[in-house]
């Protein structure tokens, strides 16, 4: 064939060109060649010029303006025009153009041109970028197509219907009746072909699907013609005759007989025969049976049949090829949780396989590894894999960490096993676990109290050694500050005794304060695990609180206000300070827990390095997130005092606290939620009760009480919200209150903050006292929530 | 069904794109980035098989192209990589022992190859020498056109 000269030289020229902008100079000239070409119409040139243009297309560049010298291309009756055309709608041309609908009157002569050449042209790009329209209108001539011409358009034909039922559904019913009838056919490309059709129309329609099952037997011998077929030149591809058919039929079969007895044993014997003639030692071979082991697998065959075709998966296992290895893992995956057993034979091939230098292999080898961890060999499988934890690839890690986690949770054969193995975890890979792995660590400890003392021992070991990985750090934390005295203590008997004294351990957690590795979380924990420790130390007492007392001017407003709070407790509230700071009860892994994004205290401080997710209701956050539980309005037994902050922190009522924000969902026992009043005149007391509070959510309740001589009546509140928020005010539970304090009167309001926008209420209060009418304003402009207190300012 | 298949160099350069599904233009720009990214990125030795998306993504590696494609999840990937070996026998066939420079100075015929091979996705014929046939064929007609008109092919 004559080469494309021209076309040619273009690309000598262009691939010449030294930099990017020659070449963009070069293009620019051979563009403006081309539109000059295109406007003079039909000189025998234009196709070369389209060629051209489809070549500076490839490279990148934009190439709209020879779309309609396509179509204009594709009406001309000359063969080489019409082959470029219609290459050229197929690359510039889809369905979103209005150009593509100029081409289906071209496409449909075509379709019916004297030479199939020119037929085969029009088939093709109708198959390739048919829109739904063009699909419509063209597709009772593909089905007079599909029955009456030779095997090379009927092929194609086949093919484009395929097309057409995929974008255009309810056509599907035109092509049903002929798609049988091409079974019978002989040449492998219509066969082919009609399988990939019948395939298609029976897994859009079951009832096509019922229709369909009839022709099993066709099938079946079909393959069976191609599997014991002698050497065909044509069609062999490394002695399989065909593994393109076989696999596609193989494919169909599986459809048919999914679900299906009678399908199913009709085609048992063919398997059977497939999975054990077929020669894997080439692609092909593999390819076939692979193909055969999925449809095995996926129809009610015989158990005898499954046995061949585990096997056969494990032999892949083995199989010196990556690929076939790879392969083999995926269909294991999908039969491992029904056939868990067969595959559980094969699991030291797949724990070996851990070990491959090939990424996609070991992600293959690590979910089927997950997959097969059992009570029975829960050891010898989290050796193997904190083994690959270590050594795996950074896009691993996470889901490793996560993997080992749960396994760890639903089959640890002791408490001590499975806190050695998270801690084991967060050393290694602290920085890819989930957030939710802090407060879950944190409340498997509180269960276990028989190990406190080994448990904090051993973070604080971990501490001093490394203090990078931030949720070792914050459990760590917390567990000193938790169970110091019994670090202190010094003996315990599952580790060798190491005296530690108080300063060392206030050393450990002021580096933990002023690293610039921890995270502010990480540094609230410290903060407040420091808190604690002033009753579970004896001698250092002042030390803690001058940290405490230089964090109150700190400028992480967090830090400040816990800093501030404990001085507090220091300062006003020592008496109370044992009972604050005693120690947390075991915490229940169900209470309605209460939402992730609080509880680290990020509201105020957007921190970018650990966003947390809101999951209200989710896992409880086992006020782990103690020292969080400290801007909580986790109240104490003790009277509520407004302003300042209460002095509240990780109490025994926390958990209680924590229950309380879901609007107490269980019923919890003593009860004291804070409750921050908000305006007080004239003996009326207007208090705000925060219920509950998610990211988007607050639900909070007003609650009034006069303490004047007279009942207040016509009692009446009235709020506004920023304009994003909405706000919805249930009924009030009445409109009088009594006098002298007898009564309240309670308002529940609900507010929706989608957007996030900083919630602001302004309230209105009007009541009629002694035969006078009051009115008053009142603005909230921050809500009760653990990071903050409300702000009052009386208007 | 398969959704695209890319040839590209090992500098990243692409030489045959074919689309199967209409995508706009920008989102074929982005999938061509990325496969290239991830396909050169990936050492000598490991296995031709990706995930990419909700893709099973097939690679392989002839001299200097890659030739990439990009599969749904039901299709089978080793057959996936049959067919393309099958594509460049059937390239080498028609250019005798053919190299990148053949396809880039004639990428049209690579593309009317491809059409005789693959359609909507599938494959079409399953005899190499069929196509091959009928690519000779077509090119005659073209041929016998131009040399009735006296004028070169392209």
């Amino acid at each position: 064939m004559t080469p494309s000269v021209r076309l040619q030289e273009m690309i000598r020229v262009i691939r010449s060109a030294r930099t990017q902008g020659e070449e963009r100079g070069i293009i620019q000239r051979e563009c403006a060649d081309i539109r000059a070409q295109f406007r003079q119409g039909d000189n025998g040139e234009r196709s070369h010029s389209l060629a051209k243009l489809l070549y500076v297309h490839m490279l990148g560049y934009p190439a709209h303006f020879g779309q309609m010298e396509c179509v204009r291309l594709i009406a001309s009756p000359r063969y080489s025009e019409k082959r470029i055309g219609y290459l050229g709608a197929m690359m510039l041309l889809d369905e979103k153009q209005d150009a593509s609908l100029l081409i289906t009157n071209s496409i449909k002569n075509d379709l019916s041109h004297s030479s199939q050449y020119v037929q085969s042209l029009a088939l093709c790009t109708l198959a390739c970028m048919g829109s739904a329209e063009m699909c419509r209108d063209l597709a009772p001539e593909i089905e007079r197509l599909l029955r009456a011409s030779n095997s090379y358009i009927k092929k194609k034909a086949t093919l484009c219907a395929v097309h057409i039922i995929r974008k255009v559904p309810e056509l599907a019913e035109l092509f049903t009746p002929t798609a049988r009838s091409l079974l019978s056919e002989k040449n492998h490309g219509v066969l082919h072909g009609a399988v990939v059709l019948i395939t298609e129309l029976c897994e859009r329609n079951p009832d096509t699907l019922n229709q369909f099952r009839k022709a099993v037997p066709e099938l079946v011998q079909i393959m069976k013609g191609l599997v014991t077929s002698s050497y065909s030149p044509e069609h062999n591809v490394a002695g399989i005759s065909d593994p393109f058919l076989q696999v596609r039929i193989l494919r169909l079969l599986r459809i048919l007989g999914h679900n299906n007895e009678t399908a199913s044993d009709a085609m048992n014997d063919l398997l059977a025969q497939v999975a054990t003639n077929t020669d894997s030692s080439k692609t092909a071979g593999s390819a076939v049976l692979y193909e055969t082991v999925l449809t095995i697998m996926d129809i009610n065959s015989e158990s005898g049949l499954r046995v061949l075709a585990v096997n056969i998966l494990g032999r892949f296992l083995l199989n010196n090829d990556r690929n076939i290895r790879y392969i083999s893992m995926t269909s294991l995956q999908k039969i491992v949780q029904t056939d868990h057993n067969a595959v559980q034979r094969h699991r030291g091939t797949i724990v070996d396989c851990l070990k491959d230098q090939d990424t996609s292999v070991k992600r293959r080898a690590l979910e089927l590894s997950l997959a097969l961890v059992s009570a029975v060999n829960i050891r010898s499988m989290m050796k193997e894999l904190l083994i690959f934890l270590s050594t795996c690839p950074p896009e691993l890690r996470s889901q490793t960490a996560s993997g080992i986690f749960n396994a760890a949770e639903r089959y640890s054969p002791s408490k001590r096993w499975h806190i050695d193995t998270i801690l084991h975890v967060l050393t290694t890979a602290g920085g890819d676990v989930r957030d939710e792995t802090v407060p879950n660590l944190i409340q498997l400890i509180t269960t276990a109290s028989e190990l406190h003392c080994y448990t904090v021992h051993k973070l604080y070991r971990a501490l001093v050694k490394d203090i990078s990985q931030q949720s070792l750090v914050q459990v760590a934390c917390w567990c000193i500050g938790e169970y110091g005295d019994l670090l202190l203590k010094g003996e315990c008997e599952e580790i060798e005794p190491v005296q530690v004294t108080e300063d060392d351990v206030l050393d450990a957690l002021e580096t933990v304060l002023q690293s610039h590795m921890s995270s502010p979380a990480t540094r609230g924990f410290a903060l407040t695990s420091t808190m604690k420790l002033s009753t579970r130390i004896t001698d250092n007492v002042d030390r803690i609180r001058s940290i405490v007392s230089i964090y109150g001017s700190c400028i992480d407003l967090e830090l400040q206000q816990r800093a501030v709070e404990y001085n507090a407790l220091f300062k006003k509230y020592d008496h109370m300070r044992a009972a604050v700071l005693e120690r947390m009860p075991v915490m229940d892994k169900n209470s309605p827990g209460h939402t992730n994004g609080d509880t680290s205290g990020e509201i105020k401080e957007p921190d970018p390095s650990k966003p947390k997710p809101v999951e209200a209701g989710l896992l409880a956050e086992p006020a782990s997130q103690v020292c969080d539980l400290l801007d909580l309005l986790g109240g104490t037994d003790t009277p509520i005092q407004p302003n300042p902050a209460p002095a509240s922190t990780a109490t025994t009522t926390s958990s209680a606290d924590l229950l309380d924000l879901l609007g107490g969902l269980e019923p919890t026992p003593v009860l004291q939620t804070v409750t921050v009043t908000v305006y007080e005149k004239n003996g009326l007391s207007l208090k705000i009760q925060c219920d509950r509070q998610t990211e988007t959510e607050v639900t909070v309740t007003l609650i009034s009480s006069n303490s004047t001589q007279t009942d207040i009546t016509n009692f009446n509140l009235q709020a506004a919200v920023p304009k994003s928020v909405q706000l919805q005010m249930k009924a009030p539970s009445g409109n009088v209150i009594p006098a002298h304090g007898l009564g309240q009167v309670t308002q529940t309001v609900l507010l929706n903050n989608p957007n996030k926008v900083s919630l602001k209420m302004r309230i209105r209060v009007s009541y009629s006292n002694q035969g006078a009418v009051h009115q008053d304003t009142v603005q909230i402009d921050s809500f009760p929530s653990p990071a903050s207190q409300p702000s009052i300012s009386p208007l | 069904m398969m959704h695209f298949l890319l040839l590209f160099s090992r500098q990243g350069k692409l030489r045959l794109q074919k689309w199967f599904l209409p995508l706009p233009e920008r989102e074929r720009k982005k999938i061509v980035k990325d496969m290239t990214t991830m396909v050169l990125a990936r050492k000598p030795r490991t296995c031709n098989f990706l995930h990419w998306k909700d893709l099973k993504i097939v690679y392989k590696r002839y001299a200097s192209l890659y030739f990439c494609c990009g599969l749904e999840s039901q299709d089978n990937e080793l057959l996936a990589l049959e067919i393309l070996h099958r594509y460049v026998e059937l390239l080498d066939k028609y250019f005798g022992n053919v190299c990148e420079l053949d396809i880039i100075f004639n990428f049209e015929k690579a593309y009317f190859i491809l059409d005789e091979f693959l359609m909507g996705g599938e494959i079409q014929e399953t005899s190499k020498q069929s196509i091959a046939k009928s690519v000779e064929a077509s090119d005659m007609l073209q041929e016998t056109m131009e040399e009735y008109m006296s004028k070169p092919a392209f």
